[in-house]
């Protein structure tokens, strides 16, 4: 436990710093307008201060530690609006790969995140509002040499930089998740431009051939790994959003304090400032939730348990962050309506965070069937 | 009586917290619509004093539980769920964390062991006619002399004085001082006083829960002034934190989702998708609530002061408890207005109360609107 303590220290204060000096608002806008959402340089950096191998096993070259320490990475790199798909990579996939069988291509890919010299990608999902791809209709079929597989994906994260994807897909032995590299023949990427410049991909497959050993895992396992991953990397998606939150409302705190109208700063006037207050209160009340989600849940946690936990600190975050960087636009003014002004990067990087692995809507939708179903299992 | 209960694991203290509160909490009181009086609470409170449940929230060294956050909630979840009226609680939830905190050792060693044996039931001296949430224009007045300070003036909306022993009284000990805020000095006194005469005022919902106190050259010993003489309003704001955290728990609000989720469950609502909507944020709204309570427990349970930004907690709190007593209401439908316990095929539930009971919510231990003017003002460092 001091030992986890002091790793998490020591993280919190090297994230602190890279987000006082590395943030850099103008690289976010040149690769938002160029849509490369992905600086090889800095996935380097990231790499080096050991991040993308927060979760990636010791054996596997990463530093095998938690949810913790992950989550106050994406903090920090929230806050900084850093674009890489930091937790699409280092979460959602390093979380998949990390629950299944050890094996040479597993073993592989999760060096290969550590080291930054990989970026495999799950595609997982096909419809909106799903979690853990319950409305499958992707297919793998077995053939001699290995599996056929044949589906469309949708809502891949950091897909523009990937070079492979883990896919899920229906399988004789139930869930199969299998290894697509990025040009595999028959594999085709679409991206979709998001209003934060980064983009989803839109994975086509069209009868793709790929060898037994791409086989990572099929059946209970599979489900079992995908599951967990997801619901980690929404919590992490938590965490970044808790990191854009609080930029976003200090940006406004101190434009309150500087803009004089009417002879006086306005953030002096009472309307702005319990709307002020309401919207901190929305920012403690996810800044809590996330914290007490991170203790609760370990590799081991109960998958019911983490899924309600899951969808507690993604509706709180991700609603809290519309709201808080909606807000700013407004407590800034016409100003905050220009491209130019940095609130609109938080308005945009909220949007996507929040809706990615499912919005607050439909993640409540989920706790309310999660507790049904629970309350259920009680009384029987 | 020296378990430690922190030791237990969570489900294994919620097992003995329920088998307690719904075995041993009178059948008769179970979901009072309104707090109970000192002859209605009296034996379950020296029950609970005589298991050493009484003080959860106090170090055990005072003779409290001291849990941990994730188990005082638990310890409030179980009283709501088994009904567990709201007894004249201010000695256990405001006097003791005060006195543990500002008071001296002689202070303590008095009161903290009759609080504990249901010999000192405290009230507040705060709120003056004229002086609500502009509380430091406070005007009661104490003057030294001999060996004992006399208080003169008023002290209004003084929930359950009438059944109190004891009253903390704020009043203004230096009227030369420069700011309002200084020359106010914080006394503890005996209700038995000569000179302490009350009004009681009925409220809205047809109880008689607070009254009008009258001081009139009332004697209180010195060794009752708590912390420095004229320095009472810092004791004055500690108390408020205190008071913040204990408005700001999520029992309050627990016990109107109680009866919502019965009443959705006795009416067949959670097959209505908008209700289970609107019943879920709630329901989230609330389990969030407990996050925040706990990060503020914390705090307590390190014998750290509560920080202006507890008031973020009280509004949030009594915020939720409305919408939940709005939301109980428009369930009930027709059966909104109706008084007392209405059957809904089998399972009464008297949904007018938390309406009235959350009224004052917003309004007492500071306004939310004052609340919101604090943090804007000591948080957020908003100008003025």
């Amino acid at each position: 436990m001091v030992e986890h303590n002091e790793h998490a220290a020591l993280l919190a204060q090297s994230v602190g710093d890279y987000v006082q000096h590395g943030s850099n608002l103008p690289r976010v806008r040149a690769l938002a307008q160029t849509r490369a959402e992905f600086d090889r340089a800095q996935w380097q950096q990231l790499a080096d201060f050991g991040w993308l191998g927060v979760l990636v096993p010791e054996s596997c070259g990463g530093l095998g530690l938690g949810l913790a320490e992950a989550t106050i990475v994406a903090e920090g790199l929230g806050r900084a609006l850093t674009p890489e798909p930091y937790t699409a990579v280092a979460v959602l996939s390093a979380r998949l790969l990390e629950g299944l069988p050890e094996g040479a291509l597993r073993d592989d890919l999760l060096s290969g995140i550590a080291s930054g010299q990989r970026l495999p990608l799950a595609a997982w999902q096909e419809q909106p509002d799903d979690f853990g791809g319950l409305q499958q209709t992707c297919r793998a079929v077995p053939f001699e040499g290995g599996f056929r597989i044949r589906g469309e994906k949708r809502f891949v994260a950091g897909a523009a930089a990937a070079d492979g994807f883990i896919v899920s897909a229906d399988s004789a032995q139930g869930l199969a998740l299998l290894w697509v590299p990025r040009d595999a023949a028959g594999c085709e990427l679409k991206l979709q431009v998001l209003a934060d410049g980064r983009s989803y991909g839109a994975l086509a497959l069209d009868d793709v051939v790929v060898p037994r050993g791409h086989l990572l895992v099929a059946g209970d396992t599979a489900r079992a790994a995908l599951d967990r991953a997801i619901d980690h990397a929404a919590v992490t998606a938590s965490a970044e959003l808790v990191g854009v939150m609080k930029r976003a409302h200090e940006m406004s705190l101190d434009y309150m304090k500087t803009r004089v109208q009417f002879g006086k700063p306005i953030g002096s006037f009472q309307a702005l400032q319990h709307r002020a207050v309401d919207l901190h209160i929305q920012q403690a009340l996810a800044d809590a939730v996330l914290r007490d989600v991170v203790r609760q849940l370990d590799p081991a946690t109960d998958a019911a348990v983490r899924a309600l936990a899951a969808s507690r600190a993604k509706s709180r975050c991700g609603d809290a962050a519309l709201a808080i960087t909606r807000a700013a636009i407004q407590f800034h003014g016409a100003i905050g309506f220009t491209e130019d002004c940095d609130v609109g990067l938080y308005v945009k990087r909220a949007l996507t965070l929040a809706t990615w692995l499912g919005n607050g809507r439909a993640h409540r939708a989920r706790y309310a069937r999660l507790s049904a179903q629970a309350s259920q299992r009680e009384a029987a | 009586m020296n378990t430690d209960w922190n030791a237990l694991s969570d489900e294994a203290f919620r097992a003995e917290a329920r088998k307690f509160f719904e075995g041993e909490f009178p059948e008769q009181y179970k979901f009072l619509p309104r707090r109970m009086r000192w002859a209605e609470c009296r034996d379950w409170y020296l029950k609970l004093s005589a298991r050493g449940w009484l003080a959860p929230n106090w170090p055990v060294e005072h003779g409290g539980m001291g849990l941990s956050p994730t188990k005082l909630l638990i310890y409030f979840e179980e009283t709501e769920r088994a009904g567990v009226g709201r007894m004249p609680d201010q000695g256990i939830t405001m006097v003791g964390p005060t006195l543990i905190r500002f008071g001296n050792d002689a202070q303590r060693s008095h009161f903290l062991p009759k609080i504990l044996a249901g010999d000192a039931i405290w009230c507040q001296g705060y709120s003056e006619p004229n002086s609500g949430s502009d509380l430091a224009s406070l005007r009661t007045e104490a003057v030294p002399d001999g060996d004992d300070y006399v208080i003169n003036g008023s002290k209004i909306w003084t929930s359950m004085a009438h059944d109190a022993t004891h009253i903390y009284v704020l009043a203004r000990t230096d009227k030369a001082a420069k700011k309002k805020q200084e020359g106010i000095s914080f006394f503890l006194v005996d209700m038995k006083t000569p000179g302490i005469t009350l009004r009681t005022i009925r409220n809205i919902a047809g109880h008689e829960e607070f009254c009008q106190v009258f001081f009139d050259n009332v004697r209180t010993p010195k060794a009752n002034l708590v912390g420095e003489l004229h320095k009472g309003w810092t004791i004055a704001k500690g108390l408020l934190g205190f008071e913040r955290l204990n408005i700001g728990s999520p029992r309050r609000p627990l016990f109107a989702f109680e009866k919502l989720e019965l009443l959705a469950q006795a009416r067949g609502l959670f097959a209505d998708p908008a209700f289970v909507e609107r019943f879920t944020q709630l329901k989230l709204d609330l389990a969030d609530l407990g996050s925040l309570y706990g990060h503020f427990v914390d705090m307590a349970r390190r014998g750290e002061a509560m920080g202006p930004d507890v008031s973020m907690l009280k509004v949030w709190s009594m915020d939720t408890y409305q919408k939940l007593s709005e939301l109980l209401l428009e369930a009930a439908g027709e059966y909104a207005p109706v008084e007392g316990e209405v059957d809904f095929g089998g399972t009464a539930i008297d949904v007018l109360s938390p309406f009235y009971n959350s009224r004052p919510g917003t309004i007492y231990g500071g306004s939310n609107e004052i609340q919101r003017n604090i943090i804007a003002k000591y948080v957020l460092n908003l100008p003025s």
